[in-house]
């Protein structure tokens, strides 16, 4: 690799601490000090693993982008040293005032990182979608290096930017703490809501029924994804998965028109929960409920577990594979569950119409539920281009922003942007 | 001189029976095209060339294709501009699944028929981004960002 190339990082494009270190040595003589703030990224890592690391670099140029675009209005403009590590997702920015200004404070830099975490969190959302925007969180730790002559600067340097990365996780610590809090208090409300998202039929895009996801009314919690890591984390899982079935199910009479039906997501532990039976779901039809069963989660028993399985089905409940092809399990996992529907994972639909193993395999899982008498259901379609393609994959379903975005009221039918050819039958 | 329909190629393959034959027939078609015959040569290959689309044999002594699809993906200024198209037999759902992750974009199943392997490269040149073979940096608006 060409080694300038590491002095600069190419998706932030941000130079990094080797390319820098010259001038904040001069810097820092000069001053006499620097300021290092450490911006930590919660859940980027959560984002690489839901989406990939193609989609993590993508939001790492927006970041990149809206931060810099940030700090150069903002009262530490003067001192644009920031840094990153090639590829890595956190930052690293040096703070050396100007003369006769003082260092910027704890109180100023707490300021700051509201304003940047409303700027840089907007911009994600602007471009990446609320999906992605909920998981964006940040947590900036910040240390002092006063120049001194006896030690080496450099490491100062490094000591200083381990002491604010030490800073910036024990802030996430705290705010941990206080999700487990939130969780707490919205479980004993009952205080979230559903929104519902649309599932069409990829020909004609009428609505063929609902996937509920839950959102909590703090704002700390309206990530559904945030709420269930804090809740697997605090061990209050099935009290959380329960509090969302029933507000689910609450929402179905009012929502759901002749034939319609609600898509609910059910996590395979929750089968180990012995009070989630059919009583308890508490369906008038269980017929319009289809229960998703993430592939994400290792089930460890089959022979139990499709026992349960049995239970509900027998009722009448239909069941969905969801993030179908997610892992490295193949077809026959699949097939194990006897699915009525195939939900496949988003990461095969991100950009299908550019990559034709994707399309290969989307294929083979239409003609492979085509023979097992069970519907595709293509999620996370969100350009034109990638509802074309799986519109001509076969794909039974569609789930995306490209044709509804989800709402508490149901559907508002809101036509496609760029709407597609009108297609009778 | 390559012309942004006949971008710069690099074809990937320890026999070099098979290299030359995938070489001669897509020179003969007006790509410009470099050879590399393992998997460290080819990395090389990659930052000298620049090429748009690399045809990677899978199986190779040392660095397999794989491994060699995923630092070319990966490659901090050039990985966004290439196409790779793996030249294996990708049988089931798992291998796929595989190349997927290693960032591999298009597969021709070996062994291959020439004209099968024309249209799988021409299907994949048609996708390649206008700058790329020129190792300018990527359009910022990539793939996969949403546009409302």
């Amino acid at each position: 690799m060409d080694y300038h190339q590491l002095l600069r990082d190419s998706l932030t494009r941000l130079p990094t601490v080797a390319a820098t270190i010259d001038s904040i040595r001069k810097a820092v003589q000069d001053r006499g000090e620097v300021v290092i703030l450490y911006f930590n990224f919660d859940r980027y890592s959560k984002v690489e693993e839901v989406y990939g690391w193609e989609k993590l670099d993508s939001v790492l140029e927006t970041t990149g982008e809206a931060m810099r675009e940030f700090l150069s209005k903002s009262p530490l403009a003067s001192s644009k040293l920031m840094v990153s590590f090639p590829n890595d997702d956190d930052f690293v920015f040096f703070h050396v005032p100007q003369d006769d200004t003082p260092a910027a404070t704890d109180a100023e830099i707490t300021e700051i990182t509201a304003g940047l975490k409303e700027a840089v969190s907007s911009e994600i959302e602007r471009v990446h979608g609320e999906d992605i925007a909920a998981l964006f969180d940040i947590f900036v730790g910040r240390s002092l290096v006063i120049y001194n002559p006896k030690l080496r600067l450099e490491r100062q340097i490094y000591r200083g930017m381990r002491e604010a990365a030490n800073a910036s996780k024990s802030l996430e610590h705290r705010e941990q703490a206080k999700k487990v809090a939130d969780l707490r208090e919205t479980l004993r409300n009952r205080g979230l809501y559903i929104e519902y998202h649309p599932i069409v039929i990829t020909d004609s895009q009428k609505v063929f029924g609902y996937e509920a996801l839950a959102r909590g009314n703090l704002r700390s919690m309206r990530s559904p994804e945030v709420m269930f890591e804090i809740a697997a984390q605090s061990d209050l899982i099935w009290d959380l998965s329960r509090l969302c079935r029933e507000r689910a199910i609450e929402g179905m009479s009012k929502l759901l028109k002749d034939g319609e039906l609600l898509f609910m997501n059910v996590d395979p532990a929750d089968f180990a929960d012995p009070s989630f039976d059919v009583k308890e779901l508490n369906v008038k039809d269980p017929t319009r409920v289809v229960i998703e069963i993430t592939e994400r989660t290792a089930i460890k028993d089959y022979p139990k577990f499709r026992g349960r399985l049995k239970e509900f089905r027998d009722k009448g409940f239909r069941f969905a594979v969801d993030d179908a092809g997610s892992g490295y399990a193949g077809l026959g996992s699949i097939a194990n569950l006897e699915p009525d529907f195939i939900k496949l994972d988003m990461s095969l639909i991100n950009c299908i119409d550019q990559n034709f193993i994707k399309q290969n395999l989307v294929e083979t899982m239409v003609r492979f539920a085509n023979e097992h008498g069970a519907m595709v259901i293509a999620e996370g379609v969100e350009r034109k281009e990638e509802y074309e393609m799986v519109k001509s994959l076969g794909v039974h379903l569609v789930q995306g922003f490209f044709v509804h975005r989800p709402s508490t009221s149901g559907v508002s039918y809101r036509p496609p942007i760029h709407p597609a050819p009108a297609v009778s039958g | 001189m390559a012309d942004s329909s006949h971008p710069p190629i690099l074809v990937v393959d320890d026999n070099p029976d098979n290299a030359h034959i995938i070489r001669d027939y897509l020179e003969a078609r007006g790509y410009p095209i470099t050879v590399a015959y393992n998997g460290d040569d080819a990395l090389k290959a990659f930052e000298e060339v620049k090429p748009a689309l690399v045809l990677l044999d899978v199986m190779m002594p040392g660095r397999d294709g794989w491994q060699v699809c995923r630092e070319i993906k990966q490659h901090p200024t050039l990985g966004r501009n290439v196409r790779v198209v793996m030249v294996t037999a990708l049988d089931d759902w798992v291998n796929k699944r595989q190349a997927l992750q290693t960032g591999a974009d298009d597969f021709v199943e070996k062994p291959f028929e020439l004209p099968r392997l024309a249209a799988t490269v021409e299907r994949n040149v048609k996708l390649v981004a206008p700058n790329a073979g020129t190792g300018a940096p990527a359009s910022p608006a990539t793939p996969g960002t949403r546009t409302r």
